[in-house]
């Protein structure tokens, strides 16, 4: 199962992020790739803004890990600050992404290997235009399998066109 | 002789007084909020309850782990800065061993087993000898199915106890000549903290505070693969 979208400007980044993120329940992980200048903040804001954060979402490029309050605890997390794995784990990386929580890991392809087996992964890619973004979203593990459906469901709505192609 | 036990290895976090190597009085939370906020006032709380000033500890006893990174970051930082402060010794001793202690009165191999989340357990195997136990093996961390397994090639009788037998059940359940330990003993006794750090104390085998470290048996010395200037902006 793979969708794609393009996305036409930030505001359509975001409003993308906040259908997932209107999907998400607690122990999630999103994990987000692309370039610098992609979205994935953007994106990330949408997630939270589903998710009742009140608080202005920022980036954690600098601070690594930003939490929020909210119904379901957001966690914020990016690593491209980091250079070893061991620095991951010397942020307690595993238990940032705990049952309680929804997860969003900035760059999390580049250490995929230290990601749950159970999560969403969401890649942006630059478009024809300056400000389109072609947005894959890939379903990775059991758990999320039985909630595509529910996925397409979400996406289907008033937005972005989505074309989904069932790999399965 | 007074001393205070910590144990913040796995998702409990517990802390008891011991006076003469006996529990006087313990306080165990399991979930809630988090470890470092419970910690503190729990460690207050005990002491405020029993009439024990800070200043009449004569130890702090603390589980190093394996355990969760968070959980072990704030028990081990909590003992050594209170031994520091009130110039008292500090103890470390690994959760599994803690695990494995109330169980010396098994005529089993003893394997003790904690969740590490991600799909991994740490574990360790114990022989009973009079008195405690005596550990046969490293302090490892695999998959459960891994030690799986490696018991099922073995011919020993076997006790298996700890929260991550709980977690992984279904899978250890199926080996022969087995015998799960009930949820009582799910995690690290901290009355076994106060008896063995109590008994080290009154040997003098302790460490200087800062030489204390814990044991997270998670080490990874790889890079992450970043090709920054062909992603740059």
């Amino acid at each position: 199962m793979n969708l794609e979208t393009v996305t036409r400007s930030s505001e359509e980044t975001r409003w993308l992020g906040a259908r997932i993120g209107s999907l998400l329940r607690a122990g999630d992980v999103v994990s987000l790739s692309g370039d610098l200048g992609a979205g994935k903040t953007v994106f990330a804001k949408g997630v939270a803004a589903a998710l009742d954060v009140r608080d202005d979402v920022v980036s954690p490029t600098f601070t690594l890990v930003r939490e929020y309050a909210a119904p379901i605890p957001f966690v914020h997390i990016d690593v491209y600050r980091l250079d070893r794995f061991q620095e991951l784990h010397d942020l307690g990386f595993d238990e940032l992404m705990s049952g309680t929580t929804v997860t969003v890991v900035e760059w999390g392809d580049r250490v995929s290997a230290l990601l749950p087996v159970d999560r969403l992964d969401v890649a942006l890619q630059f478009g024809e235009a300056d400000d389109d973004r072609v947005v894959s979203i890939v379903p990775a593990g059991n758990a999320w399998a039985m909630r595509c459906d529910a996925l397409v469901a979400v996406l289907d709505r008033d937005g972005p066109e989505l074309e989904g192609e069932a790999a399965r | 002789m007074h001393v205070l036990a910590i144990d913040t290895a796995t998702a409990r976090v517990s802390v008891a007084l011991g006076v003469d190597g006996s529990v006087v009085g313990e306080v165990s939370l399991v979930g809630g909020r988090r470890h470092a906020e419970q910690l503190a006032p729990a460690i207050r709380y005990l002491c405020a309850e029993l009439c024990v000033p800070l200043d009449r500890l004569a130890a702090v006893a603390v589980d190093i782990g394996p355990g969760l990174f968070t959980g072990l970051r704030v028990g081990v930082t909590t003992a050594k800065v209170m031994a520091q402060a009130l110039r008292i010794p500090v103890v470390g001793v690994p959760s599994l061993d803690l695990v494995a202690y109330p169980l010396r009165h098994s005529s089993r191999l003893i394997v003790t087993v904690l969740d590490a989340r991600r799909r991994e357990v740490f574990f360790a195997s114990y022989r009973p000898v009079p008195g405690g136990v005596q550990r046969t093996s490293d302090y490892a961390v695999r998959p459960p199915a891994e030690l799986v397994a490696e018991l099922e090639s073995g011919t020993d009788e076997l006790l298996l106890a700890g929260d991550g037998v709980d977690a992984y059940r279904g899978d250890f359940a199926e080996l022969d000549h087995v015998e799960l330990a009930g949820s009582d003993h799910s995690f690290p006794s901290v009355a076994a903290l106060v008896q063995l750090a109590t008994a080290r104390v009154e040997r003098e085998e302790f460490q200087p505070a800062g030489a204390l470290l814990p044991l997270y048996l998670r080490t990874s010395d790889a890079e992450i693969n970043w090709e920054r200037s062909a992603a740059g902006a």
